[in-house]
């Protein structure tokens, strides 16, 4: 092999950077907590709370991976993270349909009755 | 005062009346027109007392012979000294004790009839009680403080009294100009104690004295002191220059004018100046000004008498006159003389105005041009107001005589020929006015209807009045001198006199009557009776020309020379401008600061409120930008990073600032 | 790695914007369920393939199917402005949003982590097993918060059912009897 083309190889197959995972993570956290602020419709509003939630989640696991006295327990983390965000979407979405119906709007801006 | 039982006879002098004030207080609602007889019951053992105080005083009791002193313990300040309250009888003050009780008994006796069927009966009786038991207790005090205390009681009795027919405003008008005019004077008393306490260490009388005796006080300090003293006297007994509230008080009841503005209450001036002679002798400086205002109000105040048509006016600026030839001689040196004649005054002012009482209740009305041809239909009001009118004038051998010659010869032997010129000069005036009132009311032929209806007062009015009359007689002869030539002794002099030291300190020297100066007086008041009855009864209508000649002088004196006026033009203007830009300040300024925390508190919270839209989603933005700026301020070591946070944040708050 | 680290970026990334800006809710829910699998693909990345089935399992294929019953049940019609999809907040939330972002970004890339490499993840599901149920020293909690996350789950599911239970006389339901 050309050392050029070893070297493009070398690169293009070395292992990313711990920083690069995080960052991800942040900027998904950031798009999911502009998405939580600004969308109206509460469906929505959920899926950007798992944009969220997910981001965390891996920045969990990239340390877990990265750091070495972890010991690998991240992930373990990471399982429970997932099983509480389950619980969170089936109860959450209970509330929306349950708002629903009673005020047949899904927009949160509209349910405002706790002004003042 | 050895036994408690004698201890407990003289507390009870006081206390009796102030026990009647609060059962009255508490019960007077349902007793009614009863209350009389309880407060009538409570002065008359007061007076039983007193006499036994008086007796106990003058050595005829076994035990007694000398002074009364007890005290106890009141205010104990350790370090700072104490303050007693006490009790000293020596004379002076017993034979004020019996003249207090006495006339405030005859006053109690006739307000049976006199306030029958008022509306706050009860409620009278309570507060001349009160007044009774204040005044007594002012009697007793030996040192400046209990005196205060119980000054102001009697200044508070006053207002209470003169203002009981309150729904008049003109008689609420007067009880407050009472009380503010004579309230210049206790500021000055007040004052006059302080420093007295602050030099002295004591505010007992004699302790003053002696202190001042051995050089506590300084020689102009001690004559600015006694001054202020001394106008918180000319405040209670109107002296000029404050002698402007007396004429005014004659709003309040005719009883209570009596007891309060002829025999006990202005009296309570001179008793001042005579309790504190030992202070006073030591500045010679002071007893000058106090002769000076004395004679200067007595010839002041008899000139304002001669042009009123109200009596009871007449008979105030009488009241006003005769303080004033009481201060006289007290500034003269003549302490004897000066309390005689209060002791005398006490007796015909209180009948004088008791008079005026049966007439305003037989008539309705005050005014002398009402009345006329009296004295066929009220033969006994004719008959005692004659004795009282000869006995003020100093007609021989009434009472008044006795005393206000004893001053005048004072005057004129003592070498002060002002004073004794402007003293003889007031007797003609006295002579005249109070005459031309007697002749106005009871010669002639009635005026108007009620003057043509009247009837003689009832028993209970008259009683009092005829007891009155007998004393305006007979109450100046303990007290005739030694030169007149009767085999009797001089009884008061022996019995009330100054100290030792008074007599040395200033001279004072026994004078013997002399005929020549008591005759001068004498002519003197026959003149103004002359006069008065040319101008009222032989020729009426002389006074009409002479009224309308003079009207200038008419105008002035009638006016009391414009005094009013004067003060209303300034004190009372100035007072009122001070409350009034008081009360704007208390509205504006403070009021709109406490109301300004409760606008500020709601338009922070109204503030507050926008933020709390009910908006989950707005909630959500303020913690997160919360979040961000906590964790600007926690990472500031990233230099770079707090820049550009912060242009951020400023960013974002403007963009939440408008679109919230 | 680096291009796979590349592809899996945007793919995640677009996709999450996607969720956010799409005007349809039905693609956004597919944005997300896309996100998700970018995800699942960093987990594979990341040494733990076992999560990366989790993830693929319960997320995309549970947690999507939730969100599209979801809108079912709530529908709406399609918007035709952006008005009626995006509330007032819009500038106010990007730049909190960025900032946060930004903030996050560049504090975990400033760190000095001190040359890691990677590798510590449970390459078998064996030794996640033992993780997660183990009783190796450091991961004895783990079975605790196992059986707890099973006690929320139960709960979580009697919650949803009492919250949107039928109720007689209620909403549109008004007409139907007992």
């Amino acid at each position: 092999m050309p050392p050029r083309v070893q070297q493009l190889i070398d690169a293009l197959t070395a292992t990313p950077p711990l920083e690069g995972y995080l960052v991800v993570g942040a900027l998904m956290f950031a798009i999911g907590g502009w998405g939580v602020l600004i969308r109206r419709n509460a469906v929505v509003v959920f899926m950007c709370v798992e944009l969220m939630i997910n981001a965390v989640n891996l920045t969990l696991v990239a340390f877990a991976d990265y750091l070495p006295n972890a010991g690998g327990l991240g992930v373990s983390y990471a399982v429970l993270v997932i099983a509480i965000a389950a619980a969170e979407i089936a109860v959450g979405l209970a509330i929306v349909l349950a708002v629903f119906r009673t005020r047949r709007t899904v927009n949160v801006d509209e349910i405002t009755s706790m002004r003042g | 005062m050895q036994t408690v039982g004698q201890q407990l006879i003289i507390t009870a002098i006081p206390t009796l009346p102030a026990l009647v004030f609060l059962v009255l207080v508490l019960t007077g609602r349902l007793l009614k027109e009863n209350a009389q007889y309880v407060a009538i019951l409570g002065v008359t053992i007061s007076l039983v007392f007193s006499v036994f105080a008086l007796l106990f005083v003058a050595g005829i009791v076994p035990g007694g012979g000398e002074p009364i002193e007890f005290s106890v313990n009141w205010i104990d300040l350790g370090l700072g000294g104490s303050f007693p309250m006490g009790v000293y009888i020596d004379g002076l003050a017993a034979v004020m004790l019996v003249v207090v009780c006495f006339v405030s008994l005859m006053i109690q006796l006739y307000s049976g009839a006199f306030m029958e069927g008022d509306k706050r009966f009860a409620w009278y009786y309570a507060i001349l009680n009160l007044f009774t038991a204040s005044m007594l207790g002012l009697v007793l005090a030996p040192n400046f403080i209990e005196l205060y205390v119980f000054w102001e009681l009697v200044g508070l009795c006053s207002y209470l009294l003169v203002g009981h027919w309150y729904e008049k405003p003109s008689a609420r008008d007067a009880a407050i100009k009472a009380f503010v005019v004579t309230r210049i004077g206790d500021a000055a008393l007040f004052v006059g104690i302080i420093i007295f306490w602050a030099t002295t260490g004591s505010v007992a009388f004699a302790d003053v004295s002696v202190a001042a005796q051995s050089g506590f006080i300084g020689g102009s300090l001690l004559t600015t002191t006694v001054i202020l003293v001394f106008i918180g006297a000319v405040g209670k007994s109107a002296q000029f220059p404050l002698h402007v509230w007396l004429p005014d008080a004659m709003e309040g009841p005719t009883p209570v004018s009596a007891l309060i503005h002829a025999a006990t209450m202005v009296a309570a001036g001179v008793y001042l100046v005579a309790r504190t002679y030992d202070i006073f002798v030591q500045s010679p400086t002071a007893m000058l000004v106090v002769a000076y205002i004395g004679g200067f109000t007595a010839l002041m105040a008899a000139t304002m008498a001669l042009v009123k048509k109200d009596i009871k006016r007449v008979i105030a600026y009488s009241t006003v006159s005769q303080l004033g030839y009481m201060m006289l001689g007290l500034g003269l040196g003549s302490y004897t003389a000066g309390f005689f004649h209060l002791y005398n005054h006490a007796f015909f002012k209180a009948l004088l105005f008791l008079c005026a009482g049966s007439i305003i209740y037989a008539m309705d009305s005050y005014n002398l041009f009402d009345m006329g041809g009296l004295r066929r239909r009220m033969p006994i009001t004719f008959a005692t107001m004659l004795i009282a009118g000869l006995s003020l004038s100093g007609v021989f051998p009434f009472a008044g005589f006795w005393s206000k010659d004893a001053i005048i010869a004072a005057a004129y032997e003592e070498h002060y020929y002002l004073l004794f010129g402007m003293a003889l000069l007031t007797v003609f005036l006295t002579a005249f006015y109070i005459f031309r009132a007697i002749f106005l009311a009871f010669t002639g032929e009635p005026r108007t209807e009620p003057a043509r209806e009247a009837e003689e007062s009832p028993g209970i009015m008259t009683g009092p009045m005829m007891l009155l009359a007998f004393f305006a007689v007979v109450s100046g002869w303990v007290g005739i001198p030694e030169g007149f030539g009767l085999p009797v002794r001089d009884y008061f002099s022996e019995f009330v006199h100054p100290s030792e030291f008074a007599i040395t300190t200033f001279g004072i020297e026994a004078h013997a009557f002399s005929y020549a100066l008591g005759g001068i007086s004498f002519i003197a008041a026959l003149l103004g009776i002359g006069l008065a009855y040319t101008l009222y009864v032989a020729r009426p209508e002389l006074a009409g020309t002479l009224g309308s000649r003079f009207s200038w002088l008419y105008t002035f004196l009638d006016k009391g020379w414009y005094f009013d006026a004067l003060y209303g033009a300034t004190f009372v203007r100035f007072a009122m401008w001070l409350g009034r830009a008081t009360r704007r300040f208390d509205r504006n300024v403070i009021g709109g600061l406490v109301s300004g925390v409760g606008r500020g508190t709601l338009g922070t919270g109204g503030l507050l409120q926008r933020l709390q839209s009910g908006g989950v989603q707005n909630y959500a933005l303020f913690i997160l930008l919360s979040v961000l700026i906590i964790g600007v301020i926690v990472g500031a070591q990233y230099a770079v990073l707090v820049v550009g946070l912060i242009a951020l944040i400023t960013i974002t708050a403007f963009a939440v600032g408008t679109r919230l | 790695m680096i291009v796979a680290f590349f592809f899996l970026t945007g793919m995640t990334l677009v996709s999450a914007l996607g969720v956010v800006v799409s005007r349809n809710v039905v693609h956004s829910a597919l944005f997300m369920s896309g996100s998700f699998l970018g995800i699942a693909g960093f987990y594979v990345m990341l040494n733990a393939p076992a999560l990366a089935a989790f993830q693929v399992l319960i997320y995309v294929g549970a947690v999507t199917v939730l969100m599209l019953f979801g809108i079912m049940f709530t529908q709406r019609p399609q918007a035709r402005r952006y008005r009626t999809i995006i509330n007032r907040q819009f500038w106010a939330g990007l730049c909190v949003a960025a900032g946060v972002g930004g903030f996050l970004a560049y504090v975990l890339s400033a760190e000095d982590w001190g040359g890691l490499q990677a590798g510590n993840g449970p390459r078998q599901v064996a030794a996640l097993g033992r993780d997660l149920l183990g009783v190796s020293s450091g991961s004895e909690i783990f079975v605790l918060l196992f059986e707890v996350a099973s006690v929320l789950l139960l709960v979580a599911i009697v919650g949803a059912i009492v919250i949107s239970r039928r109720k007689v006389g209620e909403g549109i339901d008004s007409r139907v009897e007992e």
